[in-house]
Order: C-alpha cells, then structure tokens, then sequence
C-alpha cells in the first residue's frame, strides 16, 4: 500500500493540498475552455479527486525501476506507457463523473464540452504524472536514507551493548577461585555446607548467563540475582559480611537492563567489606519515583586502604551501559565519605511488559 | 629428620586458612603455630612467633602481602596463596620459596612445602625489605603510603601527607600529620619510592613534600632555607636549590 494511504492524518493531508488544484482546475475549465461556471466548479474537483489517486500510482514505477543503474531507453519508454496509461485511466473515470453530471443535473451537451478539453486535459494528466514520479523518487531516496542512518545506528548501539554485556559477563575470575577454594576447604569439614556452596555457586553462573542474554528484566530479577551473589560471598566471609536491604514493592517490577546491579554489589564486596577487618553491611535501597527508579548501594570502606588496581572499572562499566541504553536519561553517582561509599543510580523506570 | 618448619597461616578468609591447616595436617614436619586474618596481625603475630615459614595470602585488609614482608625484620620462607597469578612476577621479585593459586592443591602444597626444605639453611642473606625495596622501582606507580613498624604496632602515612623526611643514619624520620616516625630505610630508598613530582630532595639529608613549602629564603653565602608552611625552616644545599628551581 502507499505510504499516504497508511494513516488518515497524511491522507487527509495529501488530499487537502489538492483542494487549490482543484479550484485552479475549475478557473481553467471556466475561463479558457468556455463550460459554463456551476459546471466547471462541479468536474473539476471530481477531476483532482481522481487525479490525486492515479499520481499516487506512480510509485509503483519508479519503485521498480530505481534511478541508480538504470538504462536510458528501457526507463523513459516504461514511464511513458505507465504516464499515458494512467492518464487515460483519469480521463476515462472524469469522462464517467461527467456523464453522471450531465444526467443528474440535466447539464445538456457537459459530455460534448469535455470531449473539447481532453487534448489539453490529457496534456496536463502527462505533465502531473511526470511530476508525481519526479516526487516519488525523491521521496525513496529520502526514506532509503533514513533507514540507513537509523540502521547504522541501531547497529552501533547494538554492537555497544553486546560488547558491554560480554564485558560484564566476564565473572571475575578472583570471585570464582576463592569461592573454588572455599568448597574445597568446606568438603574435608562440612559436606553437606560444600554441597550447598556447590549449588549457591552455579545456580549463580547460571543465572548470569540467563540474564546477560536477555533485553530488559524485571528488578526482582536482578535482585535476586545479587542476593544469589551474596549467599555464596557469606560463605566465603562469614559474619564479616552482613547485608541490609530496603526495597520499596513498587520498584519490584520496573524493568531494568540485566546485571546492572550486581557489579555495584561486587564491588561494594570487593573494594569495601574485603578490605575491613571486621568486614561491614552492604545497604542495597531501590524505589521508585513516578516514572524514575532510584537503586542505592552502600558500604563501609577503610580510609586508610591501598586503591587496588581495577578500581573503579566495574563502575565505569555500569555508567558506559547506562549512557549506551539511556542517553542523558539516566545518571550515575558516586559518593565517598572517607569510611562509606554510596553509589546512586537515577534512571527510567518503565513497567515490565 | 630435621626440626619441625615452625608454620604461620596468614588469609583473612576462615575457610582458606581451614583447608591450609587440613593439607598441612599430613606432613609430620609442619608444626603450625598461629594464624593471623589481616595485614597487622601478621606483621604483630609474626614478630612475637618468628616462624620458619609463611603462607601468605596478598589481599588482605590492612596491609597486603608484599607490605607485611616489607615490615619484617627477619625474613622467613614465605609461599604466597593467591586466587590469581596478577602477581606472580613480583612474588618472585621477593624471592618467595613459591606461589599457590587457589584453589590450592594437596600435591602442589606438597611440593612447595619440598621446596622449603631443600632451601632451609641457604635461607637469602639479604634482608626482606631491601628485597622487596628492590623489587620497588619495577613498580610502574609511586607508592600511595608509607608503612613504619614500632614494636608490634604498624603506622600507616599517605604519601600526600608526608611534610618532609630527614636522614638519620641507617633510618630516616619522617614527618607527618604533627608527628614523626622513625623508618629502618635510605633516603635515597624513599625517595625512588616516591612521586618525583611531589617530593624533591633539597639536600643530601633532606626529602620535601613541595606542596608545604611557603617560601626559600637566602641563608648565608650560598645556602638557603626552605620555609613550610608551619613555619619550620629546613636547610637547603646549592644542588638542592638547583633542583627546585628546574622544577617550576
């Protein structure tokens, strides 16, 4: 179907702009073809109703015949049969409105005086075909364009994405062999804590996987996601790591990109609790605020510790996906006090499907 | 048989001192003698036991693992137990007896614990610090704070916060935060460890943090002083002098 067509507001459109053909149409018929005026003003706009359809055929040609590669002779000789085609298509249907005029309206001899005009009227049918196709070849070039630049940029943020999830897939190898070390130190003292840690372990890895695959997820998800994350890192820290949550019900089913949070919680473990002797709480808050979604993390850090090397570079992560799926729509702060870091996340928090 | 290897365990993760200890447990030579879960209390727990050997984990709150080697007077044999090998080349650098990846393996602790005993008696001459100050200008960043041992308590300094450090013979005083610590260490050490951009040496006996410098003032013929900021004067040599005034 034709694009105008699609949508009544461009139809209504399309056909409007006709409205000043139409009248022109009528001032030609009256004044330099010699109908009678209440005749003119009726053919005519009949006339440019049927005219503006039969244009709007010529995108069928000028799709199949496309301006790039195209030979000269083939081309114009394809233009001109569609031309005289469509036009005489017009004439024929204009012929009928007459007909039906000069019966309706008992306008006698309306058939004769058309016939009179035809050669001129055919003339102006070529000349508004010719136009028409000029329009609708201009019209492609313009959408191929626009597809194009909107392709190359879906790409690119498609490509962006998927070589940020591919970062963030990457489990961090340190998390996975102390957990390793772990099992084994549990399997010579507590089978059945090994067995569990086994599970914890890769139901978490698992689930990693899941979620990095997938589009959009629910918070809950994600959440449970980190408390999986969690239970393993307790076995491994014991009472030095104790967590506090508050999560208002609302934020639950926002959808949110997968893994965002779970760097920020290892993170807060990596670089807060394991550098503590006495370890600490991780403070996880997520609300939701009209249409934006706030998620917190918090942890106690120790003043005095060595900057690790790989610092920062979870969180550089998280705030490159962040500008990459949201633009300037969502923020990312940080926000050190010396003995706790917070980091603060601000984005659009639209339901889950 | 020779006398039992007098063992340390240093992890700040029960679970992986548990399961050192479980290996440990079938080699009748190893006598284990005290654990310690952080930085400090290796450094503390290992000057009161003085240990034939350590197993030494890097990553610890406190102080990590080449840090605590750094504050020992007298050098056990040490085997880093790491979750990953980033570290390897400088464990090296230190001359650690050996370097186990967790998770660790029975054989593999065997093997080390080998090792230990063909270099026991051919313990390094060389004292661990100079060791690892050795392995320090290998390290492509400036160190970011300074470690001094007082009896069994570890001072931690920033290195911004360092005003300025003075030679005394076999050690140097350093100065900071209104207080003064005495280091087992060269001048000349210091100051490789240091940022060049931030400390200059204004004379041979003197190290300065420039950002604590008020003004120089002319002394007597040739010689100046460096006024700081809290208004201690520090001696300043011509070569000194030549050194600042390059730098702004």
């Amino acid at each position: 179907m034709h694009p105008v067509l699609t949508r009544p507001t461009w139809l209504a459109l399309y056909l409007g702009a006709w409205i000043p053909v139409a009248f022109l149409l009528g001032l030609v018929l009256a004044y330099l073809a010699g109908v009678p005026v209440p005749e003119a003003l009726a053919v005519a706009p009949g006339l440019a109703l049927v005219l503006a359809f039969v244009c709007l055929s010529a995108l069928y040609p000028a799709r199949a015949l496309p301006l790039e590669n195209a030979r000269r002779l083939p081309f114009l000789v394809t233009h001109l049969v569609a031309a005289v085609f469509s036009t005489s298509l017009w004439l024929a249907l204009g012929r009928g409105w007459v007909a039906v005029l000069e019966r309706g309206m008992g306008w006698a001899g309306a058939g004769q005086r058309f016939r009179e005009v035809v050669p001129g009227l055919f003339l102006l049918g070529i000349l508004f075909y010719a136009l028409a196709s000029a329009l609708h070849y201009l019209g492609i070039a313009w959408s191929a364009s626009r597809e194009a630049e909107k392709r190359a940029l879906e790409l690119q943020v498609l490509a962006r994405e998927a070589e940020l999830r591919a970062l963030r897939a990457q489990i961090d190898p340190h998390f996975l062999f102390n957990s390793l070390n772990s099992i084994s130190a549990l399997t010579g003292s507590d089978a059945p804590a090994a067995r569990r840690m086994c599970l914890e372990l890769g139901d978490f890895l698992r689930r990693t996987i899941e979620l990095g695959a997938r589009d959009r997820i629910p918070l809950s998800e994600e959440l449970d996601l980190c408390e999986g994350y969690l239970r393993v890192e307790q076995i491994r820290f014991g009472p030095r790591l104790k967590v506090e949550r508050a999560v208002k019900t609302a934020a639950l089913e926002t959808a949110v990109p997968p893994l965002l949070l779970q760097p920020l919680i290892e993170n807060a473990v990596r670089h807060g609790i394991a550098h503590r002797v006495d370890g600490g709480t991780i403070r996880i808050e997520a609300d939701r605020r009209g249409s934006r979604l706030h998620i917190a993390v918090q942890n106690p850090r120790d003043p005095e510790a060595k900057r690790r090397a790989g610092a920062g570079l979870g969180l550089a992560n998280v705030a490159g996906r962040l500008r990459t799926l949201f633009g300037g729509e969502a923020r990312l702060e940080t926000s050190d006090s010396g003995d706790s870091y917070r980091v603060l996340l601000d984005l659009p928090a639209p339901e889950v499907p | 048989m020779s006398a039992a290897l007098r063992t340390l365990i240093v992890d700040d993760e029960e679970l992986a001192r548990r399961v050192l200890r479980e290996f440990l447990a079938a080699h009748a030579d190893v006598e284990i003698v005290g654990e310690a879960a952080n930085g400090f209390e290796a450094v503390r727990v290992a000057s009161e036991l003085d240990p034939d050997l350590l197993f030494l984990d890097i990553q610890m709150p406190k102080l990590d693992g080449f840090e605590v080697l750094e504050l020992l007077d007298r050098a056990p044999a040490v085997v880093f137990v790491t979750a990953f090998d980033e570290h390897a080349i400088r464990a090296f650098e230190v001359h650690a007896v050996d370097y186990l990846l967790k998770p660790v393996s029975p054989e593999r602790l065997g093997q080390a614990l080998s090792r230990v005993r063909e270099r026991r008696g051919a313990a390094p001459a060389t004292p661990l610090a100079q060791l690892v100050a050795a392995a320090r200008p290998d390290a492509p960043r400036p160190v970011e704070r300074l470690l001094v041992r007082d009896g069994a308590k570890v001072h931690v300094i920033q290195a911004e916060g360092l005003d300025y450090a003075v030679a005394r013979d076999d050690y140097v005083e350093l100065f900071a935060d209104g207080r003064s610590f005495l280091k087992h260490q060269t001048l000349a050490d210091l100051e490789a460890q240091l940022d060049r951009a931030r400390f200059v040496r204004i004379h041979r006996s003197y190290l300065v943090n420039v950002e604590r410098i008020a003004k120089i003032e002319p002394y007597a013929k040739d010689s100046r002083v460096a006024v700081l900021k809290d208004g201690r004067e520090l001696p300043m040599s011509r070569a000194g002098y030549a050194r600042i005034r390059d730098r702004f």
